[in-house]
C-alpha cells in the first residue's frame, strides 16, 4: 500500500497537547522549583511533584522515570540524614538535597516535554499561543540542539577517557576546562550549520507558516489545565490572606 | 539558468589565512537549465563558496567582500532575502548530522513547504509523491537521530525534493557515505536529471558521478583552472587527473579490493569474544568470536555504514564497558582496562579529542608521568610530524588534516603501540589523502600497528597491506 503521510500524522498524536505540557512546566517551575506561596502550598507541591512521573509512566519511558525517581529519593534521603551529619558534610548535604528536591521534578517535566514533542508540534503550539517568530524559532532550535549536544558531550567524554584524562587522574583539576574547549567549538559549529541549513529552506519568511502536524486539546488536556488553574486559584486565595487549612 | 558574472569574494575574517583560503577571484560561470555541473578541485579551492553564492548564504549568512553579479533566471539575487532564493534553490549539505531542523523525518520533509505557507493538504500530497519515488517508506515517521548517515543523506535529498526547487546544489553529499549509499545517492541524482533539474555538485569523490555529469569545472586557488565536457572529459587519463589534483574517476567498492586479512608469517594480535550491542537492542552490532590481526601492519577495515566498524574500534580501545573481549598480544593478555593504555583512536571528528590551548600543551599532557626532559621529547615528536611551526597555535584553529596529525602526535607521545583511525580521509582531496597515507606508512615504519576504518579504496591502495571486511 502506498505511504500516506496524512494518515501517519493522524495516528502519531501524543497523549497531551504541547500547550498543556508547556503549562505544566511553567506551573512546576513556579510552585515546586520556585516555592511560590511558601509553606502554605506544601501539600499542593507534593501532589504536583507526582505528575511528571505519572506522565512518563503513561508514555512508557521507564529509564527517565527511574532516573528521576532515584535522584529525587537521593535528594530527600540527604535532607532526611541532615540531623546525623557533622559540620561541613551537613552543609554539603543540605545544599545537594535542596537542589535535587527543588530541581529534579521540573527537569523531569522538561525532559518529558522535549522527548514527547516534535519540533513541528512545538512550533504549531507556539503559533496558536500567538507567540512571535522571534521567540518561537530560537526555542524550537533548542529541541534540535539538546540531543545533538548530548551526543557531542558523550563523544568528548569518551575521547578524554582514551587520552587518560579523568577525575582522579594526573590533571584532574583541569578536567572541566578540557571538556569545555571542544564543547564550545563544536556547539558553535553545529549552531552555525543548523542555521545555514534552515535559512536555505526558507525559515523566517514573512508568510503565515503552515504546519502538517495536528495538535488539539482532548479530555486529558482539559483535566490537567483545570488542575493548573486550580493551583493558581489556591495560591491567589492564600495570597489574599484567606486561610483554608 | 544560473549566471555568475565576474565574481570575486573574500570571507570577512581577521585571519589573513582564512581570508585567502576559499576565496574567489573573478570567476565567471554559466549553468544552463537542466545541466548537471560538477565543481571539483583541491580543498580550499572555492567549490563550496560558489554553492553558497548560488543559494544566497553568501553574503546574507557568511559576510565578506563581494564583487560581481549572481543571476538566477536573469534576476540578480545578491540583494534578495534568503527565503526568496529558497523557492528556487535547494541544498544538500555535507554533514548529515547538522542539516536537519526537525527530530522526526516526516516533519523534516514538510519543513521547506511549511515555511512557504503551502496548504497542509498539498504538503501531504507532495510528501507522499516523493516518498514513493524515492522508495523511503521505511524511513518515514522515525527519529532522525536513529538513522545511519546514508539514511540521513536520503532524507536530506528527499526534503529538497518535496520543496521542488528547479536548481539543486549538492555540497560534498557523499563525504560520509559507504559504497552502497553512494550508489543510492547516484540513483537519486539520476532521477532528478530525468526530471530536468539543474544540478550543481561540489565533490572530491568524483567517481560516482563522473559518467553522468554534463561538464566538470576544476577550480584551483579560487579561479577556474579547467573545464571539461564530452569526449575530452571521458579521455582524461589517471596521470592527468593527479596533475589536476583530482581523485580517481573509477568507482571501486572497498570490499572488492583484493588483499589478505592475515598472512602466515605475521606477528599476531588475537582478539577473542568481542561482542557488543547498543543499550536496549538485542542484536549484537559487534559479534566477533575470534579475529587475527597482523601486528606492525596497516590493516583496512571495510564494510557498510552501520556494520559496526566504529563500535568495533571503541570496543578495541576499551571505551565500551560492556564489551568483555580480550586481546592477546606479545605473549600477554590485555583486558579492557589494559587496552586503554595500549590503543589510541583517532576519531572521525578530531576536534572532539583536542582539549588544551596550544599544540605543545596537547602533546605535553599526553606524555607518561615522570618523563625526563618533557619539553624536548614533545618537540621531537612534533618535529617528526611536521607540526613544529604551530607550537603555540590553538589546536581548534588548525585545519582538519593538522588536527589529525596532532591527535596522532598525542598517540605517539603516550607511547601507544596500536593506532586506530576512523574514516581519516572522508572529505579529503587527493593530495591530502596521499599525505595521510604517507603519514600512516611513516608510523608503520616506526613500529606502530595501524587499523583504519575506511570507505576510501584509494587510501587502501595507497597504504594498506591487510584488509578485513565486516
Amino acid at each position: 500500500m502506498a505511504y500516506s503521510s496524512a494518515a501517519a500524522q493522524g495516528k502519531r498524536k501524543s497523549f497531551l497537547d504541547p500547550r498543556t505540557k508547556i503549562a505544566l512546566v511553567v506551573i512546576l517551575a513556579l510552585f515546586v522549583l520556585g516555592s511560590l506561596g511558601g509553606p502554605r502550598m506544601e501539600p499542593v507541591k507534593t501532589g504536583l511533584s507526582a505528575l511528571p512521573f505519572l506522565l512518563l509512566l503513561l508514555e512508557k519511558q521507564w529509564r527517565r522515570f527511574l532516573r528521576g525517581l532515584v535522584m529525587l529519593e537521593v535528594g530527600y534521603g540527604l535532607l532526611g540524614a541532615l540531623p546525623y551529619l557533622p559540620g561541613t558534610l551537613n552543609f554539603i548535604a543540605l545544599m545537594c538535597g535542596g537542589i535535587l528536591t527543588r530541581f529534579v521534578v521540573t527537569i523531569v517535566m522538561g525532559e518529558y516535554l522535549i522527548s514527547t514533542t516534535s519540533v513541528s508540534e512545538f512550533i504549531s503550539a507556539m503559533e496558536r499561543l500567538r507567540m512571535p517568530q522571534a521567540i518561537t524559532i530560537p526555542m524550537s532550535v533548542m529541541f534540535r540542539l539538546f540531543p545533538t549536544i548530548q551526543a557531542e558531550w558523550k563523544s568528548i567524554r569518551r575521547a578524554m577517557g582514551m587520552r587518560g584524562i579523568h577525575l582522579g587522574g594526573a590533571r584532574a583539576g583541569q578536567v572541566l576546562e578540557y571538556q569545555m574547549v571542544p564543547m564550545m567549538t563544536s556547539s558553535v559549529r553545529i549552531g552555525e550549520d543548523l542555521s545555514a541549513s534552515a535559512l536555505t529552506r526558507g525559515l523566517g519568511a514573512p508568510v503565515k507558516r503552515t504546519n502538517i502536524c495536528r495538535i488539539g486539546f482532548r479530555a486529558q488536556d482539559i483535566v490537567l489545565l483545570l488542575l493548573c488553574l486550580a493551583v493558581i486559584i489556591l495560591w491567589l486565595i492564600g495570597f489574599f490572606g484567606v486561610n483554608l487549612w | 539558468m544560473v549566471e555568475i558574472k565576474n565574481v570575486s569574494f573574500r570571507y570577512g575574517s581577521d585571519d589573513a589565512g582564512v581570508k585567502a583560503k576559499n576565496s574567489l577571484k573573478a570567476v565567471s560561470l554559466t549553468v544552463s537549465d537542466g545541466e548537471f555541473l560538477l565543481l571539483t578541485g583541491p580543498s580550499g579551492c572555492g567549490k563550496t563558496t560558489i554553492l553558497r553564492l548560488i543559494n544566497g548564504l553568501i553574503p546574507a549568512f557568511y559576510p565578506g567582500e563581494l564583487e560581481g553579479q549572481i543571476l538566477i533566471d536573469g534576476q540578480d539575487i545578491s540583494g534578495r532575502e534568503l527565503y526568496d532564493t529558497a523557492h528556487r534553490v535547494g541544498t544538500v549539505f555535507q554533514n548529515p548530522r547538522t542539516q536537519f531542523y526537525n527530530v522526526d523525518t516526516t516533519g523534516e520533509l514538510a519543513f521547506g513547504c511549511e515555511n512557504r505557507g503551502i496548504p497542509e493538504n498539498e504538503i501531504y500530497e507532495r510528501i507522499d509523491d516523493t516518498v514513493s519515488r524515492f522508495h523511503i517508506e521505511s524511513l518515514m515517521d522515525r527519529n532522525i537521530f536513529h538513522l545511519s548517515d546514508g539514511e540521513k543523506q536520503k532524507i536530506a535529498c528527499a526534503s529538497v525534493d518535496v520543496s521542488g526547487p528547479g536548481i539543486i546544489l549538492l555540497d560534498e553529499p557523499s563525504a560520509n557515505l559507504d559504497h552502497a549509499s553512494t550508489l543510492a545517492l547516484r540513483e537519486l541524482i539520476l532521477h532528478w536529471r530525468k526530471q530536468g533539474k539543474t544540478i550543481i555538485a561540489a565533490e572530491h569523490r568524483i567517481a560516482y558521478l563522473w559518467d553522468i555529469i554534463d561538464r566538470a569545472v576544476i577550480l584551483r586557488d579560487g579561479a577556474i583552472a579547467r573545464e571539461l565536457a564530452g569526449a575530452e572529459k571521458d579521455a582524461l587519463t589517471p596521470d592527468e587527473l593527479t596533475a589536476l589534483g583530482l581523485r580517481s574517476t573509477v568507482m571501486e567498492a572497498p570490499t572488492d579490493v583484493q588483499m589478505p586479512a592475515f598472512l602466515a608469517g605475521d606477528a599476531l594480535i588475537r582478539l577473542r569474544d568481542f561482542h557488543f550491542s547498543y543499550r536496549g537492542e538485542t542484536e549484537n552490532i559487534v559479534d566477533i568470536p575470534s579475529l587475527d590481526i597482523a601486528a606492525g601492519e596497516i590493516t583496512a577495515i571495510v564494510g557498510a555504514n552501520g556494520a559496526g566498524k566504529t563500535s568495533f574500534l571503541y570496543c578495541l580501545c576499551g571505551l565500551e564497558k560492556r564489551c568483555k573481549g580480550v586481546m592477546e598480544y606479545k605473549g600477554a593478555v590485555y583486558d579492557r582496562k589494559a587496552r586503554k593504555k595500549l590503543c589510541f583512536m583517532v576519531m572521525q571528528d578530531t576536534s572532539n579529542q583536542l582539549f588544551t590551548e596550544s599544540v605543545l600543551d596537547e602533546v605535553l599532557i599526553s606524555l607518561p608521568k615522570n618523563t625526563e626532559n618533557e619539553k624536548d621529547r614533545a618537540l621531537e615528536i612534533l618535529r617528526e610530524l611536521d607540526l613544529d611551526d604551530y607550537l603555540e597555535r590553538h589546536p581548534q584553529s588548525l585545519s582538519g588534516g593538522q588536527k589529525q596529525r596532532l591527535a596522532i602526535a598525542c598517540a605517539l607521545a603516550s607511547g601507544r603501540e596500536i593506532l586506530l583511525l576512523d574514516e581519516p580521509t572522508s572529505g579529503l582531496d587527493h593530495a591530502h589523502m596521499m599525505e595521510t597515507a604517507a603519514l600512516l606508512k611513516q608510523l608503520r615504519a616506526m613500529g606502530t600497528t595501524i587499523l583504519v576504518v575506511t570507505h576510501d579504496s584509494e587510501l587502501i591502495h595507497a597504504c594498506c597491506g591487510r584488509l578485513i571486511a565486516f
